[in-house]
């Protein structure tokens, strides 16, 4: 029995495909779930924005090759992802941040009333990112990935290198001016 | 990484915050739920697939084909559209009346677009008053008219200062002015 040339090359194209994506999900879902949690601040609505980045890139699998750093791709997928859902469940009521964070910080030797300080704190400072202006709020958001340098940071948000640092700095002065702000009434 | 991510109190700009948030694990088993997910996706893209009776041998020859038929697809519509648009026949002109413009008058002001405007220029023209007969004037000024002509002569007409009496005289017996005789 002969196989068709054509069924053998489109079986081999399709299995190099979900070994690629599959090779993808092993190396960047643990980033690009920090990412979407990093906005969202909510595990299982970061692991739905991971899940709908991967189902976009499989149905763009023809185009993986075409991508030149598949990192920064991959992390501009979820960031859109993440700020459409945040867009979305914006009418929903606030989750409170203290009580996630207190949930999710490492408590190693650490007493409960530390743990709960530390909380509140993040928390206060987490609100007053969320009071930065949306530009500026992003690439802060960025900027704390430690893997993602200036130049990524660039191409995720499509702007210049300059916008970048320029953004960053103002940011970083009106976080500096809000928690000050804060403790003085404190 | 911060080495102490708890140690965010003394942190300037809040970025010990991010970066503990950053630096959170993913949660146990992410890949295998995103691998089982994709697995439960439909595999069929968006584009149809051709038919196995005419399926392209290669990519190339499968751009090829897609090219034509967008091509037919084309011209399909744009000839449709020329179809429709070379029957269908202009319609007659509305009847329109264009009315003539008016030009303002050189150094007055202009009509403001008025069809009619009131001969203001020449002025109006008042009434000759009837000249008093010698009747009239014995008789007095006629009932109707009688109060603003005699104002309008009085406030015309100064009447003359009566002469200064002398004290303790009536006027009555005051003697009149004799005409004067002529000898």
């Amino acid at each position: 029995m002969e196989i068709p040339t054509s069924a053998v090359t489109e079986e081999a194209r399709q299995r190099a495909e979900d070994a690629a994506i599959s090779a993808l999900v092993d190396q960047y879902a643990g980033a690009l779930y920090r990412v979407a949690y990093s906005v969202l601040r909510n595990p299982s609505d970061a692991e739905d924005a991971v899940q709908e980045a991967f189902l976009r890139v499989l149905r763009h699998r023809h185009t993986l090759t075409e991508v030149r750093d598949h990192r920064v791709w991959l992390i501009r997928i979820v960031w859109n992802i993440a700020l459409d859902r945040k867009r979305r469940v914006k009418t929903r009521p606030e989750t409170d941040d203290g009580a996630e964070l207190a949930r999710v910080l490492p408590s190693k030797g650490l007493s409960a009333e530390e743990l709960a300080a530390a909380a509140q704190h993040h928390a206060r400072v987490l609100a007053c990112v969320e009071q930065l202006p949306a530009k500026e709020r992003e690439v802060l958001l960025l900027s704390a990935f430690e893997e993602l340098t200036s130049v990524e940071i660039a191409a995720v948000l499509s702007i210049t290198e300059s916008s970048v640092r320029s953004r960053l700095f103002r940011a970083r002065n009106l976080m500096a001016g809000m928690i000050d702000h804060e403790r003085s009434l404190r | 990484m911060n080495s102490n991510p708890h140690n965010a109190m003394n942190s300037d700009c809040g970025e010990d915050t991010l970066r503990l948030i950053a630096g959170l694990p993913a949660p146990a088993g992410l890949e295998e739920r995103v691998r089982k997910a994709l697995q439960a996706a439909p595999r069929s893209g968006r584009v149809l697939a051709w038919p196995a009776r005419f399926r392209a041998k290669s990519v190339m020859e499968s751009n090829w084909m897609r090219a034509a038929a967008a091509a037919a697809i084309v011209f399909v519509v744009v000839g449709g559209g020329w179809g429709v648009y070379s029957r269908v026949q202009p319609g007659p002109a509305g009847k329109v009346i264009v009315m003539p413009q008016r030009m303002p008058s050189s150094g007055g002001f202009s009509g403001a677009g008025a069809i009619r405007t009131p001969q203001t220029i020449p002025g109006p023209k008042v009434r000759e008053q009837a000249t008093p007969t010698s009747k009239d004037r014995s008789s007095g000024a006629p009932a109707g008219n009688k109060g603003t002509r005699e104002k309008g002569t009085q406030t015309a007409k100064k009447p003359a200062a009566p002469k200064k009496l002398a004290t303790g005289q009536h006027p009555a017996s005051a003697p009149t002015p004799q005409p004067a005789v002529s000898r």
